[in-house]
């Protein structure tokens, strides 16, 4: 399973807001949205709280609100998508990535959407076959047994740093995220068997 | 389409069956017989506006009527989120645990795979229970508490000071999403379990767990966005309070 990608769509018509999802749906990216008519605060505020990849935002509100820099946090890790239906505010060119004119075709804006989509890599076909890699099953293995990440850590000779960045890809390609759910899987692939547990089974339940 | 108060209490179902549970939670059982939203509110007392609301969201997920929500009663909204709890308690975590149970009369299933599944469900029903404990015993007769002050003329300092030992940002802050076994447990079933001769009986299952699933999160989003915020507007509210204390 591939990660969701956070989307924020700041834009004042309702019309174009669902418009915008549905066709967001049809690329068929994995996304979650948040969105807003207005921006209440500021712009950046914003953008901090919900973390997105992708900001869709109507050129005449960036125009109003931007006050930042895009090689700075947090703006230097997202894609600025600008929304206009005639001219672009003057300036605000610079502080988008993107401008996607809204009275386009439909057949026009897919064929954006799937360009930057895939230009950005937010879409790999190969992710989803993903099976797990050999030292991902080694900590899986304890992670079930109920080991913590510092003895994992130990017992596996890689730095806790390491242990998280697996667990994580081994949550992404499994679509399990808690510990008993891990335990669950490791037994149904042999990784451990149910009588190694025993000891240790308190652990193994979060 | 919204639901709104002329609609046939029928219709609604018709429009959306997932209702049922919610309808249910303001004490309206079926047969409706020809009588609309607003006539069957008024024979049960329920709030109109509530009751749309409540219904509405759930409905429609990207329907949130955050300003008006913001308007009702905070003991209003707690006697719906109670009745909530009780359905999951009292009936869909038992409902689901029985279908769980039926896979025994199926030979061709693995034992060792039935008490997995048990187990974890056993696990995720336990989880949730303390959560729903935490929320009955501590949080919910604060925020009582704290609209019963408010709303009383006269007010005793002892009372004050206990409701400004808490705040519902501590609520806030640790309120731990419920859903995530669950979603584990979807997953394990779709894709990891060894395929039985017959899948119908684990549909089912999934089934239900995708309706609980949804409603957990309707439930959450409730906590998060409406009751949170009726708090702390009481709560700046008594903070500005400037009753004589007897
Ligand atoms: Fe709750
Ligand atoms: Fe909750």
């Amino acid at each position: 399973m591939s990660e969701l990608v956070n989307i924020l769509i700041i834009e004042p018509s309702y019309l174009v807001r669902e418009g915008l999802k549905t066709l967001l749906t049809q690329t068929g990216l994995a996304f979650r949205v948040e969105e807003t008519a207005v921006i209440n605060g500021s712009f950046q505020k914003l953008v901090e709280k919900h973390q997105p990849r992708l900001v869709f935002i109507n050129t005449l509100l960036l125009h109003s609100h931007w006050h930042g820099n895009r090689n700075k946090a947090p703006f230097q890790k997202l894609q600025i998508i600008g929304l206009t239906w005639s001219d672009v505010p003057e300036g605000v060119l610079s502080h988008c990535d993107f401008v996607l004119d809204i009275t386009s075709s439909k057949a026009i804006l897919m064929h954006h959407f799937v360009h930057f989509i895939t230009k950005l890599g937010l879409i790999n076909d190969e992710k989803g076959s993903e099976s797990i890699s050999e030292r991902e099953s080694d900590v899986l293995r304890l992670v079930a047994l109920g080991y913590t990440n510092n003895e994992i850590s130990e017992r596996l000779f890689i730095s806790v740093h390491t242990v998280m960045t697996h667990r994580k890809n081994i949550t992404r390609k499994l679509g399990i995220k808690t510990v008993a759910g891990l335990t669950v899987y490791s037994i149904l692939n042999k990784l451990v068997e149910s009588g190694e547990l025993k000891g240790r089974a308190s652990a193994s339940i979060e | 389409m919204l639901i709104h108060q002329d609609m046939k209490m029928a219709d609604v179902v018709h429009l959306n069956h997932h209702l049922l549970h919610v309808i249910n939670r303001f004490g309206i059982q079926l047969g409706y017989g020809e009588k609309t939203v607003s006539q069957l509110c008024a024979t049960h007392k329920v709030p109109l506006p509530f009751f749309l609301e409540i219904v509405n969201t759930f409905h429609d997920p990207s329907y949130f009527p955050l300003e008006s929500l913001l308007q009702f009663k905070a003991s209003r909204l707690i006697e719906y989120l109670q009745q909530t709890h009780s359905y999951y308690l009292e009936f869909r975590i038992p409902e689901i645990e029985n279908y769980i149970q039926r896979l025994n009369n199926d030979s061709s299933f693995d034992e060792a795979i039935k008490v997995l599944l048990l187990d974890f469900f056993g696990q995720y029903s336990h989880e949730l229970t303390v959560h729903i404990n935490k929320e009955e015993q501590r949080v919910y007769p604060y925020v009582l508490a704290l609209e019963q002050f408010l709303e009383s003329e006269r007010s005793d300092q002892e009372q004050l000071e206990l409701l400004k030992a808490y705040s519902i940002h501590e609520y806030e802050e640790d309120h731990e999403n419920v859903e995530d076994k669950l979603f584990d447990l979807k997953n394990i079933i779709i894709k990891y379990i060894p395929s039985p001769k017959d899948s119908r009986l684990l549909n089912l299952i999934l089934h239900e767990i995708f309706e609980l699933e949804k409603d957990l999160n309707n439930h959450q989003h409730i906590e998060d966005l409406i009751l949170v915020p009726i708090v702390e507007k009481m709560e700046i509210e008594l903070r500005k309070s400037t009753k004589r204390t007897k």
